[in-house]
């Protein structure tokens, strides 16, 4: 990715083919739905969207604070955890991108500082940028730039869900401790490092969106390379803010770091940048180790919440559930597995899988690592969907919850809509199983096909390229067939 | 891609996904037996944690809990009941006939459909509460026996399409027709 070379592949390694989109079909949602283009250019656009949401999560905070301390009858644990953790796995990244970043709260009071406005843009000088910015301005360190960070910080506070799963006050704690995170970096760091670098959730939203049905191109990239000089959706303009992802769309070919935050719709001084529909899994190119570990670790850990959550075993929730029942050398093994799994087991059988791809394509001029790196896209299909194949039963099971704690949302026994009292039912959980297979298969499928157009751009002869993803091919089938027998088996 | 290759690549995958559960229902026998289980809830499982059956077999089951109130919510089964702590017997309802629970000392049913159900904690018992589940396997199990094929299939059509379309118009610009 653009912001950290040292980590992205070589790129003039890559075959002719590489176009970092898997086919140009796309449909202009500007063009189509007028309306939409209008409402993303009102200067007011993002503090609108985001607003009622800063409303209801302080709403949130507030009742993880003073509500009833029982998970199950607390709005945060069961909006946040179970409606908004499956609303955003199942439906906005694959079909929105990171739709979650332009509405998400956080950033709010760090963006305002650096702005000094809500609505209004400041034209000015700041680095090489056109808007005056306030605060110290400072790039984010090079270490750091990449998603490492994100990747550990995920892995780390996923290894204690079962703690913020069930406990209104640890919510609480975690998600204010990253609202403040977010505010106080924006003192001192450009624009949106938080979100670039630091924001446990980002990794996972950048890493599947590039499977997202939309994207936010240029609409001609001949006009970004020829007649525009100025670049202004990267450096702002006096109609919009310099992009606070640090992205230049007339390069931009992928989802990953891209907030849709429509500033530079706004700045385009070309009116050259839409908004596009295309077919599931458009970007097609991993770029990086961080990247890879991303999808290795979000695989792990749907995994581990397959068998700690929706599985029967007793020992195993006992060992998660470490404020409860305080066994700490059940904790360490929990947690031990879960990071080796995640770092070092699922990585390890993938170098594998890819050495042997090398050995049946028969092509020693490309490096295994590259193999790797590559192929570990078809890990993003793969995962999204076991990932959805987990929230479902979720949401069927825990949906009676969304709709009585709507009612009484700090479980003081109010009753607002009148469904405080609606008893827990699931909903038509005996179906739920086939919903997976369908989800699981359907995955795989596209981690085949994705993966046979990630190495088209490795190998030129297409035998060649069908070899040499057999064996990553073959581990798919294995992750599937276990994500299988823990859900229906 | 050609219509003819997408008709075989479906084709196989059907094929594979049929395989595993025919097989598994001309050699399966039992059925028809009775059956005890005694299931002792505490937070946040069942012990047994799973229980496997055959397809016909008559279940009776018991319950009972050894910390606080649980519930037991079998799914696809109509069985709901509330098992306190230090007492005998059970109070059993059908979620579809009603809200009454009636005080029994085991449930008795027949398990006609195959697969996996789950029985599921229904009454909030502790912060693990939505997780607590155990799991009724009904053998042969169709549904995991099919799709356990059907990922088989997948795999092998998927390559075996994109190999021969590679092959067929090998003259064709390099990546033309991967749709
Ligand atoms: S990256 Fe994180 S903090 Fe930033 S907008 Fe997205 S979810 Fe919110
Ligand atoms: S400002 Fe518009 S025309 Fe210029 S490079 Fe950016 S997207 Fe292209
Ligand atoms: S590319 Fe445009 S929409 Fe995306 S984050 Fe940057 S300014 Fe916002
Ligand atoms: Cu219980």
């Amino acid at each position: 990715m653009g912001n950290h070379p040292a980590n992205s592949v070589d790129k003039a390694k890559d075959a002719p083919k590489d176009s970092g989109q898997v086919k140009p079909f796309r449909i202009d949602l500007f063009k189509t739905i007028p309306f939409l283009k209008k409402f993303c250019k009102l200067r007011s656009f993002q503090f609108l969207v985001i607003f009622p949401n800063l409303v209801i999560f302080v709403f949130f905070l507030y009742a993880g604070l003073f509500g009833s301390r029982v998970g199950n009858r607390n709005i945060i644990i069961i909006f946040v955890w179970i409606f908004w953790w499956f609303l955003l796995i199942t439906f906005m990244v694959p079909f929105a991108s990171r739709v979650w970043c332009v509405v998400c709260p956080f950033p709010f009071f760090g963006e305002w500082f650096q702005r000094g406005a809500l609505i209004k843009v400041r034209s000015g000088k700041t680095g090489g940028l056109r808007n005056k910015m306030f605060g110290l301005n400072k790039k984010w360190p090079k270490a750091l730039s990449n998603i490492w960070l994100q990747d550990i910080g995920f892995l780390a506070l996923c290894t204690f869900s079962a703690l913020f799963l069930t406990r209104p006050i640890v919510s609480v704690i975690v998600l204010g401790g990253l609202f403040v995170i977010a505010t106080i970096l924006a003192f001192f760091y450009r624009q949106r490092a938080f979100c670039m670098y630091v924001c446990p959730v980002s990794g996972f939203q950048g890493l599947y969106a590039m499977t997202s049905m939309i994207e936010l191109r240029a609409v001609d990239p001949e006009v970004c390379r020829r007649e525009c000089k100025t670049k202004n959706c990267l450096t702002g303009s006096e109609k919009g803010w310099a992009c606070p992802w640090y992205q230049y769309v007339g390069k931009m070919e992928r989802n990953n770091y891209c907030g849709l935050c429509m500033e530079c719709v706004k700045s385009c001084p070309n009116d050259n940048i839409s908004v596009f529909a295309r077919p599931f899994c458009g970007d097609i190119h991993v770029k990086g180790y961080d990247e890879s570990w991303k999808a290795f670790i979000m695989l792990a850990l749907a995994m581990v919440y397959a068998v700690t959550l929706l599985g029967p075993w007793g020992t195993i929730k006992e060992w998660a559930n470490i404020a409860e029942v305080g066994n700490w050398k059940g904790f360490g093994i929990y947690a031990g597995i879960i990071w080796f799994t995640a770092l070092i087991g699922i990585p390890a059988v993938w170098a594998l899988a890819s050495w042997l791809g090398k050995l049946l394509a028969g092509d020693r001029s490309i490096p295994t690592k590259e193999i790797f790196i590559k192929y570990s896209y078809m890990l993003v299909p793969l995962g999204l969907l076991a990932w959805i194949a987990f929230s479902f039963p979720l949401i069927m099971i825990n949906g009676a919850y969304i709709i009585s704690t709507i009612s009484d949302p700090l479980g003081w026994g109010w009753d607002l809509f009148g469904t405080a009292d609606i008893p827990w039912r699931p909903i038509l959980p005996e179906y739920t199983i086939y919903i997976q297979i369908l989800l699981l298969l359907f995955g795989l499928f596209f981690a085949l096909k994705r993966g046979y157009d990630v190495s088209l751009t490795l190998y030129q002869d297409k035998s060649q390229a069908v070899r040499s993803l057999i064996p990553t091919g073959v581990v798919c089938a294995v992750i599937i067939f276990a994500f299988l027998r823990l859900f229906i088996g | 891609m050609t219509a003819k290759l997408v008709i075989l690549g479906v084709m196989i995958v059907i094929v594979c996904a049929l395989i595993p559960p025919l097989v598994a229902s001309s050699s399966s026998s039992g059925g028809g037996e009775k059956r005890e289980f005694f299931i002792k809830a505490r937070q946040y499982a069942y012990d047994p944690p799973r229980i496997i059956v055959n397809k016909g077999d008559e279940l009776h089951i018991r319950l009972a809990s050894l910390d606080v109130v649980h519930g037991f919510f079998l799914e696809g089964h109509d069985i709901d009941a509330l098992i306190e702590p230090g007492v005998r017997g059970f109070k059993l309802r059908h979620p579809s006939e009603g809200k009454e629970f009636t005080d029994v000392n085991e449930v008795v049913f027949t398990v006609e459909h195959t697969g996996k159900f789950r029985y599921r904690c229904s009454h909030t018992c502790g912060t693990l509460h939505p997780f607590m589940q155990g799991e009724l396997i009904v053998r042969p199990n169709y549904p995991f026996l099919a799709a356990s094929g059907g990922t088989v299939g997948i795999l092998i059509s998927t390559l075996l399409v994109i190999f021969l379309a590679g092959k067929k118009d090998k003259d064709a610009m390099p990546g033309g027709d991967v749709q």
